[in-house]
């Protein structure tokens, strides 16, 4: 049984790691033997090929850069990163929905709050009269050039989500680095100053518990109530809504997971746990991902494993076409067991 | 065979039910809905669960219910005080069974 690895403090792209490629990554995850294949688990639900429902939720990843370096980053986010989405594609994503109903746009990193441009954004998806999730870490609000950034949420009426894996220090700092869960509170605190999570204000804020280590999280709503208690009690936070998200075997947890020697079990783990009921409530079907370069996704996992979308849809935001997006299939790989185990697992929590 | 107490044994714990199938059957039933929630939490009972696994001093029960408390979002500072009272009261249990020997010594002894 191997010790817990060191922190690594940078991403995988600066350490040149072989597993900073999104196609070593997928080798690895095809090299385990697994009874079957996501595909066959998805014809198993008459699911197969998996079709979009519609676009309820265009997700833009602004880019990269990030203040923290999470251990389990799917997205490889660091301070080391550069990969920013430019204005210009921004103003592509705003025509785009601007054409469209599109009712929510999540944004998110990387730290999105870090992108020169974010506020710009919000403010212009706003003026379109469309809601906004900002997928925040916390701790951006600690630094000194976003200080502001609660009060700018609450003028947006932003909708927070934002990651605590647990409610207790360790467990968050273990994950998340050392200090993370302290500043994070602070900015609980000061979201809630402002009304969010009183369930009244209309300001909601949502926190995302990722599991911190090799296993899935059961119950959803006990978790919420766990969290709710312990939160309350021990520093009079509130919110509105806890996701519990599973872990994503792919960049850095997929790292830490090889590390670790958890890796075969966790994915056979969720390989066998597949529900074809979260299959069928799995967000890609639902949410289109923009990345920082425009390109198209079905998901923000695809998007970090270079997988775009179907070949016959539009490649790029600049060319956006919802209704030849709507006539696409669904890419998929072994990754995405990640969101159909157990109860299911997206961006907006549990899936079934 | 090559070790006792083997950690991949548990993926085929349930090949045991063909020597009896319906005793299994109907002690599974048994173990399922005791481990429901019910006044308890099933957190409640994971962590009995696992004072019970620590008492009894099953790997295969320490593992499972570790694994369970995990997912229902437990830690090893929620497990570290469940084991604490549990092994306080071992010790209290030895104590009270000194009392059998205080007995016989106050019965016995002049």
């Amino acid at each position: 049984m191997s010790a817990r690895p060191p922190v690594k403090l940078t991403s995988l792209a600066s350490r040149a790691s072989p597993l900073a490629a999104p196609d070593a990554q997928r080798a690895t995850l095809r090299a385990l033997p697994l009874a079957r294949e996501f595909d066959a688990a998805l014809a198993s639900a008459g699911l197969h090929p998996l079709r979009p429902t519609g676009v309820d939720v265009l997700q833009v990843n602004v880019g990269r850069v990030c203040n923290q370096t999470c251990r389990h980053c799917h997205v490889d986010a660091g301070p080391d990163r550069r990969e920013s989405m430019s204005r210009e594609t921004m103003e592509h994503c705003l025509a785009a929905l601007a054409r469209t109903a599109i009712p929510t746009v999540d944004i998110t990193g990387g730290a999105p709050e870090m992108n020169p441009h974010f506020r710009w954004f919000v403010r212009e998806v706003r003026a379109l009269g469309r809601h906004v999730i900002d997928r925040c870490n916390l701790t951006i609000t600690d630094t000194p050039s976003h200080r502001d950034l609660p009060e700018f949420f609450a003028e947006q009426r932003v909708e927070v989500v934002c990651s605590l894996p647990h409610y207790l220090p360790t467990m968050t700092d273990r994950q998340r680095g050392d200090g993370v869960f302290e500043r994070s509170i602070r900015a609980l605190q000061r979201l809630n100053a402002l009304g969010y999570g009183d369930g009244r204000s209309g300001l909601r804020v949502v926190l995302v518990a990722n599991p911190v280590g090799a296993f899935t999280i059961a119950d959803q709503e006990e978790m919420e109530a766990e969290f709710r208690r312990a939160l309350a009690a021990r520093h009079g936070v509130v919110f509105d809504q806890l996701f519990c998200l599973t872990n994503m075997p792919i960049s850095r947890y997929l790292e830490w997971l090889v590390e670790s020697g958890n890796l075969g079990r966790y994915v056979e783990a969720l390989a066998n746990a597949f529900n074809p009921a979260a299959a069928a409530g799995v967000m890609c079907r639902s949410t289109l991902s923009v990345g920082w370069d425009g390109a198209l996704y079905d998901c923000d996992f695809n998007q970090m494993l270079a997988m775009p979308v179907d070949a016959r849809a539009p490649q790029n935001v600049r060319d956006f076409d919802l209704g030849a997006l709507a006539a696409r299939a669904i890419a998929t790989d072994r990754h995405c067991y990640g969101c159909t185990a157990g109860a299911g697992s997206s961006c907006g929590g549990a899936t079934s | 065979m090559a070790a006792y107490f083997d950690d991949d044994d548990l993926a085929h714990f349930g090949e045991l039910e063909k020597h009896h199938p319906a005793l299994w059957a109907h002690w599974m039933k048994y173990y399922g809905a005791a481990f429901e929630a019910g006044v308890l939490t099933k957190r409640e009972k994971i962590l009995v669960g696992f004072a019970v696994a620590l008492t009894e001093k099953c790997p295969y029960c320490i593992h499972s219910y570790t694994a369970q408390a995990q997912s229902a979002g437990l830690t090893m500072e929620h497990l570290a005080e469940a084991a604490h009272a549990t092994a306080s009261l071992r010790a209290g249990i030895t104590m009270a069974h000194a009392l059998v020997a205080h007995n016989v010594d106050q019965k016995t002894g002049m």
